[in-house]
């Protein structure tokens, strides 16, 4: 006979000022199988939960309903009180009658009445609660992260100093990522090498960390402690372990001239066999075979190899297939920029001197195309006049993104600072329609731009950008003076938007992660489950989220680590135990549960008979990626699948209940 | 408006404002708050911040020729409460001054500049204003012979209009400002 325990919480006056508790509490007392009904203030107080705790010792209570706020807030509250006087935290049902009574009703006697109702369904659910387990899933401790860019970089580095093995994929030759094709870092001017080289050996040199760079991530299959992955080495055309990255391979190349330079966006060239830059890691060249002439012409070409002291170069290496089994995963892809061919009015990609802001990164680097002398691609001119516009792409929904890349403000003062520091007597415009410049110490950094550098900002967008007599002339306006605005530069520079990385969403249907309608990964919960994606196991880290800094990236990166050697300092994994349950019996082997299961948790599973015979196949449900949603349960035509604690008897009670 | 910017005058004039200032023009958050308290903003053609902004830019003729820096009556209620401490007042007399050296008469606010001429004679002759002469000279020049006559016997009474003027004593010293401004 079940003995069930009501206990109505006033939560202040949120609840009781639009419910009536003590009407509440009597309806409670009347249902059949209720033995104890009381109300208090504060429920999950530590007297609250002590009257809760003894009211089950004392009349051996079955079940436990209490009608108070959500159970997101303090079901796990309750739950534990229970347990500690050895019930099942399963039997622990709640009414929520704050969000869903008394903070979105106002009128007292029907809010009460509704507040009734919820709370007599919960009754009649916990009558017929049977207890339910949470479910032990086995860790492999050995994480994975995708991408080395520097929040990879951070999340690889701070999880293998935790003592747990890493594996950094990258699909680039060189780790770096972004980062490093940046000269220096506002709001403090570190040039970005400096700092980020370090990273890069270290990640190289680590014990705990194996690195595949010019790899890609083929397939992921599995759950949170055991995903199986693919990663597919593509082949170098170099034995990695004998190469010792001399350069006379690279030196010895004959294509040094038509081959624009990924690394350095196209501003320069480079060889078939390369490395993207010099601090390269590691530092192993790549022979890249579209363009290789020994690939071309029928491998006449073979200078590369006469060069090579060592004979590394091997022209026959094929791509590798590499598996690992790993128990978490961080998702770190970075971003690309967005193509500005949409702003015909620009002209970028027809005048040679409108680049991107990226491009100014490398025109600025010491390690780029100009050594860090800032020159006009068209003429090798310094300029003396740039105009830097804001904003292109980004918070623009007719042809570009509505939202903010967050990065351009700083990036653009940076660069009118950076121009003015280098060519004296210089002069930078820069169109913005606001600056962003939120972090510590940014907006100093912005004013001490305009005020000590002497860049003009002007409040407008442009409009258009022509050529006229060697120079770029731009139309624009200055809406804080109302006035149309034109000026003759010799370089634009485009504060180009950010998008996630080509081939991100790709990524994330393999993994099974959500990502938002641009493509960028969608966190657990925006404000309080920020470093996890929707998918256990798999974290995210760095811009393939969202539009952030450099801190930020590191910050991300470093939570993403702190999850997962949190994950791993258990040696199982304990997941609720309000799951899908397939009844084996009844299957009828459709799969369609299979097909509308959002987490791949549905596979399917071969009985054998002694034999070894397949006798019948049915469908089965992973734990460690079930998170009870229920879709299955709707889509199964046989009624073979129910999630515990939901079974099918409990929510007829329940609906039941409403009806009388 | 359109304005081309030329880098060269831009500069020369921007920097002319400044050096007379002794302020930076790039200081200017463009926020608005001089022209929000403005008391005779609503008769500006360009509010403060504009002017600020249009001399940045370099827009000599039409920052010279405004209406604003002749309607501006140096309350100081924008210098007051600017959050950059930016000379807002200094700017507009700096402005004026630039104008009256270039020969630049306003058209819509001819007679206040003529009031700035009176006075500036006024004080130059006796040290301090004399209100009877000053308000004599500038009917004479503005040909407003009775415009505001009503007023004469309510400052009579209150004792703001005196029959005879006062000359200060250190005449000599005034006169030195005005020739170190001339």
């Amino acid at each position: 006979m079940a003995r069930i325990g009501v206990f109505v919480c006033w939560c202040g006056s949120n609840i009781a000022g639009t419910v009536d508790v003590e009407k509440l509490r009597e309806e409670a007392a009347k249902i059949p199988g209720v033995v104890s009904a009381s109300d208090y203030k504060y429920m999950c107080s530590d007297p609250g939960q002590n009257s809760l705790r003894n009211v089950i010792k004392e009349q051996k209570l079955t079940g436990v309903v209490l009608a108070a706020c959500s159970p997101h807030m303090h079901e796990n509250t309750f739950r534990k009180a229970a347990v500690k006087e050895g019930l099942n935290p399963y039997f622990v049902e709640i009414a929520n009658i704050r969000e869903q009574v008394s903070w979105v009703h106002e009128d007292k006697e029907r809010a009460t009445a509704k507040a009734v109702d919820l709370m007599k369904m919960m009754v009649e659910k916990v009558k017929r609660d049977r207890p339910v387990e949470d479910v032990k899933v086995p860790l492999n401790k050995k994480a994975l992260v995708i991408g080395g860019g520097i929040s990879g970089i951070q999340a690889a580095l701070d999880i293998a100093n935790g003592g747990v093995e890493v594996i950094l994929v990258e699909k680039e030759p060189s780790i770096g990522g972004r980062m490093i094709q940046l000269d220096e870092t506002f709001p403090t001017l570190d040039c970005s090498s400096c700092i980020m080289t370090p990273k890069m050996v270290e990640v190289n040199q680590h014990p705990n960390i194996k690195l595949y760079t010019y790899s890609e991530v083929e397939d992921i299959s599995g759950y949170i402690g055991n995903f199986k992955v693919k990663i597919k080495k593509k082949a170098r055309s170099v034995v990695e372990k004998d190469c010792t990255g001399c350069g006379e391979c690279w030196n010895a190349c004959p294509m040094h001239k038509n081959v624009k330079s990924e690394f350095n966006l196209n501003l320069s060239e480079r060889t078939a066999i390369y490395v993207p830059f010099p601090q390269a890691v590691p530092l192993i060249p790549v022979l890249d075979r579209s363009v290789c002439l020994h690939f071309k012409k029928g491998g006449k070409c073979q200078k590369c190899y006469d060069a090579c002291g060592p004979k590394c170069i091997n022209f026959d290496l094929q791509d590798e297939i590499i598996e690992e089994t790993v128990g978490a995963i961080v998702a770190s892809t970075g971003y690309d920029l967005m193509d500005t061919s949409m702003y015909g009015e620009y002209g970028y990609g027809k005048y040679k001197d409108v680049i991107s802001g990226l491009q100014f990164e490398r025109l600025l680097s010491a390690s780029g195309p100009t050594e860090g002398v800032i020159k006009r691609p068209s003429d090798g001119k310094t300029p003396q006049t740039i105009v830097f516009v804001q904003c292109v792409g980004s918070r623009d929904p007719e042809k570009g993104v509505p939202y903010c890349s967050k990065v351009c403000c700083m990036y653009t003062a940076k660069h009118a600072k950076l121009f003015a520091h280098k060519v004296h007597g210089s002069q930078s415009y820069v169109f913005y329609i606001d600056i962003r410049s939120t972090s510590k110490g940014y907006e100093e950094f912005v004013r001490g731009t305009m005020e000590q550098d002497g860049a003009i900002y002007l409040r407008g967008r442009v409009s258009k950008i022509y050529e006229d007599g060697g120079k770029l002339i731009v139309k624009g306006a200055d809406t804080l003076s109302g006035n149309q605005v034109e000026i003759a530069a010799d370089m634009v520079v485009l504060a180009t938007g950010v998008i996630p990385k080509k081939g991100s969403d790709k990524l994330a249907q393999m993994l099974g992660i959500s990502y938002d309608k641009y493509g960028f990964y969608t966190e657990s919960h925006p404000k309080l489950r920020p470093a996890e994606s929707s998918t256990a196991g798999i974290f995210l880290a760095g811009m393939a989220q969202g539009p952030r800094d450099i801190p930020e990236s590191v910050v991300s990166g470093s939570a993403a680590a702190s999850k997962i050697l949190g994950l791993f300092s258990k040696n199982e994994y304990e997941v609720e135990g309000t799951i899908a349950n397939v009844n084996e019996a009844t299957c009828v082997a459709c799969f369609y549960c299979r097909r509308v299961c959002a987490y791949n948790a549905i596979s399917k599973k071969e009985i054998k008979d002694r034999s070894g015979k397949v006798v019948k196949v049915v469908a089965s449900v992973n734990p460690g990626l079930c998170t009870g949603c229920g879709a299955c349960v709707n889509a199964c035509f046989s009624k073979s699948i129910d999630v515990k604690g939901f079974m099918d008897d409990q929510i007829y009670a329940e609906i039941k209940a409403l009806a009388i | 408006m359109k304005t081309v910017i030329n880098e060269q005058n831009r500069r020369s004039f921007s920097s002319q404002v400044e050096s007379m200032l002794h302020d930076k023009l790039a200081k200017c958050y463009q926020c608005g708050k001089c022209s929000a308290g403005c008391p005779v903003n609503f008769e500006m053609d360009y509010t403060p911040n504009q002017i600020i902004k249009m001399t940045e830019l370099g827009m000599e003729d039409a920052v010279l020729n405004s209406k604003t820096i002749w309607l501006c009556v140096s309350c100081n209620t924008c210098s007051t409460r600017c959050p950059k401490g930016f000379e807002v007042t200094g700017i507009m007399d700096v402005l004026r001054e630039i104008a009256e050296k270039k020969g630049i008469t306003s058209k819509a606010e001819k007679e206040i500049q003529m009031f700035h001429e009176v006075f500036l004679d006024n004080v130059k002759s006796n040290g301090r204003i004399f209100e009877l002469e000053l308000v004599g000279k500038y009917k004479l020049k503005t040909r407003h012979l009775f415009r505001d006559m009503f007023l004469a016997p309510k400052m009579l009474e209150k004792g703001k209009l005196k029959m005879q003027g006062e000359k200060i004593s250190g005449l000599n010293q005034i006169a030195k400002i005005f020739k170190d401004f001339e």
